[in-house]
């Protein structure tokens, strides 16, 4: 049983630089928790201190949102392909506003 | 139309003649002419797209050149604008293109006076806000525009069609906050992804421009060129679950906020921007005149440099000015305030 999850480079030093990583898990919320087991930190850039998932990164199940579907409740399955996207900015300033 | 010169272009039967004579006819905006930017004009201009508008705000520095095609030794030197020296390229390498270089902030005073005579609109800048106002601007006024930006070796983009596909604002929801997403002075940035990024914007400009609508790819693009990674996650059916103030409700926060003069601290450069004021041009030969007796300053053509105790304020016509020597923002508005004034 595992679930194939597509981990985007801003994230990768959390996951010693792997890029796929394969769990086995029943849903998206379930999967997050064993990635935090195995790479303590990832999931802090993920969910909001409630557990929510920040608005500003997708989590897509076989290419659907998972906002759309049952959110961290989705079901996954052996051969589902998870992909973590992140909103990123690029270019050289830091957004700091005052 | 010189057919000689676009004859390998023709010989794509995808674009043919037919379509090389749409490219010729076609208006396009680049919004930030940096990295990305400086690659999508060089390609668009190549390829005989007729109208060029090339918007930037800031000046070109050495640091710039490992990545920022259009940009030569000398144009750090002379610390010329982007957009200009974007513009000055282009026409050496295709006179067929007409440019229109802005040196300007893009803000919500603006955005819709820019977009609205154009046929797409190439996303170059390097934060959120600004590309929610573009999102925002695009979606009234039904423009399609490009999403792309890359950090390290990774890449993100996305065409936006509105009423058609998502927007950026059914994609993303909200502006990241500053730490969370690593910016090229934590993570750094190599010129292979920005010419990737910038190849995929660009071929889809291409597509739309010459009417290939149905060869769009249609999600987002995830590419990593490290790990030799190209990954698409299809995007067909968040249209129509978002529940997007932008493109379902109609509502554009971001062209409807009140100017702010904002600062913004430049990481890595020990330096603040502090915004422009909209519609405005100031007259940079009196403010020259009047800064004389308390420091250094430098007028050039496009902007005006002024040295005083150990700062280094660079003012652009439209108000808006780069502050080197601090990364304090509340000093850096004093600053601006004391010699500035405006």
């Amino acid at each position: 049983m595992s679930v194939t999850v597509r981990i985007p480079q801003p994230l990768r030093r959390f996951t010693e630089n792997r890029d796929v990583i394969e769990l086995s898990a029943g849903t998206v919320g379930e999967l997050l928790e064993q990635l935090e087991r195995q790479y303590p930190g990832i999931t802090e850039r993920l969910r909001e201190p409630d557990g929510q998932l920040r608005r500003f990164v997708n989590i897509y199940v076989d290419g659907e949102d998972i906002r759309f579907l049952s959110g961290l409740a989705t079901e996954v399955r052996d051969g589902t392909e998870v992909s973590i996207i992140p909103a990123i900015a690029g270019g050289s300033e830091s957004v700091l506003r005052c | 139309m010189n057919r000689e010169k676009y004859s390998r272009q023709i010989l794509f039967r995808e674009i043919g003649e037919s379509g090389q004579e749409r490219l010729l006819r076609s208006r396009a905006i680049i919004i930030g002419c940096g990295a990305l930017g400086a690659a999508q004009a060089e390609m668009l201009a190549r390829a005989g797209v007729g109208f060029l508008r090339l918007v930037d705000r800031d000046f070109v520095e050495e640091s710039n050149l490992q990545r920022q095609i259009m940009f030569e030794e000398r144009d750090a030197a002379e610390r010329l604008p982007k957009a200009i020296a974007c513009a000055r390229r282009i026409a050496r390498i295709n006179a067929d293109v007409q440019t229109e270089p802005v040196v300007a902030d893009v803000n919500y005073k603006n955005i819709e006076r820019l977009i609205t005579d154009v046929d797409v609109v190439l996303d170059g800048t390097d934060n959120f806000e600004t590309r929610y106002l573009i999102n925002d601007a695009c979606v009234k006024h039904g423009k399609p525009w490009i999403y792309g930006a890359a950090v390290g070796s990774y890449g993100l983009t996305m065409t936006i069609r509105p009423g058609v596909t998502p927007c950026l604002r059914c994609v993303f929801e909200k502006i990241p906050p500053p730490a969370s997403s690593p910016t090229c002075d934590t993570a750094g940035i190599i010129l292979p992804v920005i010419l990737t990024v910038a190849s995929i914007q660009v071929t889809e400009a291409l597509k739309l421009l010459t009417g290939s609508i149905e060869k769009l790819h249609g999600g987002v693009i995830q590419v990593d060129v490290w790990e030799t990674s190209f990954h698409r996650v299809s995007l067909q059916k968040v249209r129509e679950r978002a529940d997007c103030p932008a493109c379902r409700h109609r509502r554009f926060e971001f062209l409807e906020a009140s100017l702010r003069q904002s600062a913004l601290t430049l990481c890595g450069r020990n330096a603040v921007h502090i915004s422009g004021l909209g519609d405005v041009s100031l007259d940079l030969r009196e403010i020259a005149e009047r800064l004389k007796p308390l420091g250094e300053v430098t007028l050039k053509e496009f902007l005006l440099v002024f040295r005083v105790n150990g700062y280094e304020l660079t003012l652009f016509p439209d108000g808006h000015c780069i502050i080197k020597g601090t990364e304090d923002m509340a000093l850096a508005r004093s600053l601006y305030a004391r010699y500035i004034g405006i």
